[in-house]
């Protein structure tokens, strides 16, 4: 989970730079893709009246799935890191070729998802199926541009430039999508209410669609590429308002009426909590592509924050929710504990505010702290402070915002294993007598 | 719902609609934002200077190094691998080096009072002069040792010659990183231009290449080889690239140090890209120069590129001119806290082997090719963006970043 207390730790396979690849792939694969993908897999069949087409393509790409994630995460600490941000999975390891085989898996799944959709019985699509579409059919064409064309683009800039519109593409095609296509589907059910606006909907698709993908430039403002493209991705930035404030509205305004479910639900808690945090994180990145504010934050561990906020404040709450919302309705048993639910929750919300919080503070203080070396009026006055106050000094300073994030580390921690054991015990074990009755 | 008609409603209903906007609007950005900069954008294809193309294209394939010699030390031998019609080469007379040819070879040789530089891709080579040439050069030193008068300056009396075959072996002496330059009062010698850079206004060359001999020696019960003007010749690449001499090129070395650079994960740590921030100018230059902001040709020549997206290391951009010292790197690689106190990176112990002449682990480390590769990569950074005459830290800055960060030259 917090890696900042073993930096320093020395050793070939386990210094930092080994084992964080291992960390990004747990989090945004090995968990947050599959489970977006296991939502899916419930409410699309759902959706469409029928059940899952060609279910052994679907049990083919499963199998693959585990097989290319699990081995192509857990490699890197040997060295298989092939140094493209959130595409680091190895082309080989030894003669396993795990980026084939994930890319496989995707294609799979996408043919036997899209199979279900186009043999529907239903024929109005629900909002959660365009986003389901969306996110399959974006996620396969990303990741092969991401994994295997990226080779064929020139060296240097242009190579960067792909891997940046990937790595967007990733969180605002695959994760942002899967995420609310769970939201839509789940919050009106577990709250027991209909959607609040299904044109509002999809005005929230389309212009998501039309505008993510053209920001992944913001992640190198003031960077070595042209100011025209840093424009149209900030432009397209600021655009992002609109999707995410009619999304989060009408998510909010399906709750109007439906409150007394909030502390009833656990899995509308994680959801609304979710839609909040999306909300913040997205209002949070339009600010930080404006180029007065980037100077300040962007490098520094407020981005940390950020990133952590997506995929954890915002998208696994979601998953989480979803999962809470789904496991009775599969299993056909209650959750093993409620208590135990509401402990993750708590646990969650207050883990994730320390956590993120100490990022942000701790990344604002550092960006300013950068800033202060533009102090001055001509290059020696510059100079000066940086000698008076080197960059080493901005690393020591972050001490004990890294101690907070520990704690909040920790925290979270407690709360996801207390998740595994609840959807653990619910699945695997005999449902309890009174709940039987109840 | 409240029509069931027009063109939002079928859109609406409709999964293959969805699917071919989904894919169009991807389609569209990807066109937008990766292939029109990638034709519009020369930078992003283009070499920064000649300088910058040559060192990558032509010279760091022809320089190689090994620190194999002796095994406890560390220390660096370096060689040219020099081919005919490739190499520019000068044979240049200085105050203390005098050199001695046959009358047609004369023509190569720059004498003191020669206006330009005289450059050659014939291959030739300097060497101890052998049989009928001892005498001759003897004869030489006692002469400039009588115009001395008293000076006592010891000389050094090499003998120019055309060796067989069309590549040769030469010592190559420096700091290993940058190259001779030269891109005024010189001339290439060749009848027609033999190679694309020949044409260049500046071009890179190597001063007075002495032939690579190699001798075999014992240090108590330790074998080891060193640089011998008396010793065995070096015959091909692949004796060079053998054990006991192991020899790698740099252009080896550079894409070897990215690849650790890539596998170990420093990237996420550092930074690799100078912004255009006055923090950023300032924290990567020089005392009295700002670095000038890195540009996108600078990132031509690599197969992975780590601009990077967080900054709890120093960034690395400008990191051959801030800190050019392999002694520096070598102990910072090992216990990174001793050189930086405070540091939080890791150490690369790895990086290192045990000396041979301790028993048990020692703190005394022999930097194996590791070291040098990242050491060397490292050393690509902010040093090849122009040609050494028109460096950015001499106050020659492509950009003049300077001028543009001092506040009250603008106002």
């Amino acid at each position: 989970m917090l890696l900042s207390s073993l930096i320093t730790l020395g050793g070939e396979y386990i210094s930092f730079g080994r084992v964080r690849p291992s960390h990004v792939h747990s989090v945004g694969f090995l968990w947050l893709l599959s489970a977006g993908v296991s939502l899916i897999y419930y409410f699309v069949p759902r959706l469409c009246g029928i059940s899952l087409a060609l279910p052994k393509v679907a049990y083919a790409s499963c199998a693959l799935w585990w097989l290319g994630l699990v081995i192509s995460t857990f490699s890197f600490p040997f060295g298989t890191n092939e140094g493209w941000e959130y595409a680091e999975v190895p082309m080989w390891v030894g003669y396993f070729s795990p980026k084939i085989i994930f890319t496989l898996a995707f294609i799979l799944l996408a043919v036997s998802l899209l199979a279900t959709v186009a043999n529907r019985v239903h024929r109005q699509l629900y909002v959660s199926i365009w986003y389901a579409i969306g996110a399959i059919l974006w996620t396969v064409l990303n990741a092969i541009l991401g994994f295997f064309l990226i080779w064929y683009v020139p060296e240097g800039i242009n190579r960067m430039n792909t891997n940046f519109f990937y790595v967007h593409n990733l969180v605002g095609l695959s994760f942002t999508p899967m995420g609310i296509a769970a939201a839509y589907y789940f919050i009106p059910k577990a709250a027991n209410a209909p959607l609040y606006s299904h044109r509002l909907s999809m005005i929230g698709f389309w212009t998501i669609a039309f505008t993510y993908p053209w920001v992944g430039a913001h992640h190198i403002i003031h960077g070595p590429v042209a100011q025209w493209l840093q424009t149209v991705s900030i432009v397209f930035s600021i655009s992002l308002i609109i999707p995410v404030w009619t999304v989060v509205f009408n998510l909010f305004a399906t709750m109007k009426g439906h409150w007394d479910k909030f502390s009833e639900s656990v899995a509308l808690r994680f959801l609304l909590v979710g839609n909040l945090y999306y909300l913040l994180v997205t209002l949070q990145g339009t600010m930080q592509s404006l180029r007065n504010v980037n100077e300040i934050t962007s490098k520094t561990d407020w981005i940390v924050g950020h990133a952590h906020m997506a995929l954890l404040g915002a998208f696994s709450f979601f998953a989480i929710g979803g999962i809470y919302q789904m496991l009775p309705s599969l299993t056909g048993k209650k959750l093993w504990s409620q208590g135990l639910a509401d402990l993750h929750f708590t646990l969650f919300a207050f883990g994730s505010i320390i956590f993120f919080g100490s990022l942000f503070i701790g990344g604002y203080l550092q960006g300013l702290q950068w800033a202060q070396w533009a102090n001055g009026n001509n290059y020696l006055e510059f100079r000066h402070n940086l000698t008076i106050f080197p960059f080493l000094y901005t690393i020591g300073d972050m001490w004990f915002w890294w101690l907070l994030r520990a704690i909040g580390g920790v925290i979270l921690l407690l709360g996801t294993l207390i998740f595994a054991i609840n959807v653990f015990n619910t699945v695997m074990l005999p449902a309890r007598e009174e709940e039987a009755i109840a | 719902m409240s029509s069931d008609k027009g063109w939002i409603h079928t859109i609406n209903r409709s999964a293959l609609l969805t699917a071919a906007g989904t894919v169009f609007l991807f389609a569209l950005a990807m066109f937008g934002t990766v292939i029109i900069p990638h034709s519009v954008e020369d930078g992003w294809v283009k070499p920064s200077s000649a300088y910058q193309r040559q060192m990558y294209e032509v010279a760091d394939g022809a320089f190689y190094l090994s620190n194999r010699a002796v095994e406890d030390r560390g220390e660096l031998q370096m060689v040219y691998h020099l081919k005919e019609g490739v190499n520019l080469l000068a044979f240049q007379e200085s105050k203390t080096v005098r050199i001695i040819a046959p009358p047609e070879l004369e023509r190569y040789i720059t004498r003191s009072g020669d206006k330009k530089l005289k450059l050659t891709s014939d291959l030739l080579l300097l060497q101890e002069p052998q049989g009928e040439w001892v005498q001759v050069a003897q004869e030489l030193k006692k002469n400039l040792q009588t115009e001395d008068q008293g000076e006592k300056i010891d000389y050094q009396i090499l003998q120019l010659y055309k060796p067989k075959g069309i590549e040769a072996f030469s010592r190559a002496r420096g700091d290993g990183i940058s190259e001779e330059w030269v891109d005024e009062n010189f001339e290439i010698l060749d009848k027609e231009v033999r190679q694309p850079y020949h044409a260049d206004h500046g071009v890179i060359y190597v001063n007075n290449p002495v032939e690579y001999r190699i001798s075999f020696l014992k240090l108590g019960g330790m074998q080891g080889w060193e640089y011998d003007p008396k010793g065995e010749a070096i015959t091909d690449l692949e004796m060079l690239k053998a054990y006991p001499f192991e020899f790698l090129s740099r252009k080896e070395l550079i894409r070897m140090g990215e690849d650790i650079y890539r596998v170990e994960g420093c990237w996420y740590c550092h930074t690799d890209q100078t912004r255009t921030l006055v923090q950023d100018v300032v924290m990567n230059g020089a005392a009295a120069e700002p670095a000038p902001p890195s540009t996108a040709s600078e990132y031509i020549y690599q197969n992975v590129s780590f601009t990077g997206t967080r900054r709890i290391g120093p960034d690395i951009s400008r990191e051959g001119v801030k800190r050019p010292s392999r002694e520096w790197h070598r102990g910072h690689f090992c216990t990174p806290r001793t050189e930086s106190p405070g540091s939080i990176m890791p150490r690369f112990q790895h990086f290192f082997d045990d000396s041979p002449l301790e028993t048990g682990p020692s703190p005394y480390k022999v930097p194996n090719h590791k070291f040098e590769a990242i050491y060397q990569y490292l050393m690509t950074k902010g040093t090849r963006i122009t040609s050494p005459t028109e460096a950015w830290w001499l106050g020659k800055d492509p950009v003049n970043t300077k001028a543009i960060i001092d506040r009250y030259e603008n106002e």
